[in-house]
């Protein structure tokens, strides 16, 4: 008998404590307190102790539910908001942007993968991951151009560093800059996602 | 107008006036949670979920309104007392005042439809 009743209360208050879980533990935990002496005083109050005594005092206290949404309403705390679920791919495409080689192939082909991104920001993703190919072609031709010195006025020494500092810097520096974009657009639909209807 | 539904009316009214009601139970002495929350059931219509008055509590208790003691009970586990402080005195009190007038004022409207 008395263990029936314990399972009821027990019942009770981890249906409680399920509905507060988006409460502060400091909060939801006294809660949980509160309402458990609530109970045991109830119960010390009933005399003899039944079964259905233990019920209304259950029905009394309410449906925990409610409870929880007084709960939120009174400590301020919204309903839990629908959060959009982090974005992993697009993490994971943004951190491989950054890395040569091997990241930047594999990135842009993430990036490709994504629904997140509109199609002009997987372009730019694109252009910044596949840098190193423009560099490499523009390396090609400028050493090509520079050989064949004929026709076109040919560049002079400090040009032509300059043009290799750049060359060699693009497709280390795109990326990055492709990455940062990539990560605004991302942060820009997240806050668009997660404000409030009107 | 679509008649207001009895509920939500006293859900609207309980809303700004039950915080008041707690404190006014405690002016005379502190009441641990089952006894505070008996006496207001007994009002009739204040009170329809005991259970939603603990999170109240707990705000009046943060908002320094209330404190809390534990005193031995005369049967069974120590109880948790509520008690006003001298914050939650002054909040009452201007809530009285305020809400003298208040009602007198609806009355007068409700009674007379303001004719004077």
């Amino acid at each position: 008998m008395t263990t029936e009743v314990d399972a009821l209360v027990l019942r009770y208050l981890q249906d409680l404590e399920g509905e507060l879980r988006d409460l502060p533990a400091n909060r939801r935990q006294e809660l949980l307190d509160e309402v458990g002496e609530h109970i045991a005083a109830a119960r010390a109050a009933l005399d003899p102790e039944t079964e259905a005594g233990v019920r209304t005092v259950l029905e009394r206290l309410g449906d925990p539910a409610d409870i929880a949404a007084e709960a939120r309403e009174r400590v301020g705390v919204q309903r839990p908001p629908v959060r959009p679920a982090t974005p992993w791919l697009e993490v994971i495409a943004i951190v491989l942007l950054v890395i040569p080689f091997a990241g930047w192939v594999v990135g842009v082909v993430l990036v490709w993968l994504s629904r997140l991104w509109t199609t002009r920001d997987k372009l730019i993703g694109t252009l910044g991951g596949m840098s190193w190919v423009l560099a490499g072609l523009g390396t090609v031709m400028t050493s090509a151009g520079g050989s064949r010195a004929v026709g076109s006025a040919p560049l002079g020494p400090s040009e032509t560093s300059l043009m290799a500092v750049v060359l060699v810097a693009a497709p280390f520096v795109l990326p990055v800059v492709a990455a940062i974009y990539l990560g605004f657009r991302l942060r820009g639909r997240d806050a668009a996602a997660s404000a409030p209807p009107s | 107008m679509v008649p207001a539904k009895r509920e939500s009316l006293i859900t609207q009214l309980r809303r700004g006036t039950l915080e008041y009601c707690v404190l006014a139970l405690l002016r005379d002495q502190p009441r641990y949670g089952f006894d505070l929350v008996r006496s207001l059931g007994a009002a009739d219509g204040l009170v329809t979920s005991e259970g939603t008055i603990y999170p109240l509590l707990s705000r009046l208790r943060r908002d320094g309104l209330v404190t809390t003691t534990w005193h031995e009970s005369p049967s069974g586990p120590p109880r948790r007392y509520y008690q006003l402080t001298s914050e939650g005195r002054r909040a009452l009190a201007l809530f009285t005042t305020e809400w003298d007038r208040f009602t007198d004022a609806v009355d007068h409207l409700l009674r007379q439809g303001g004719s004077p």
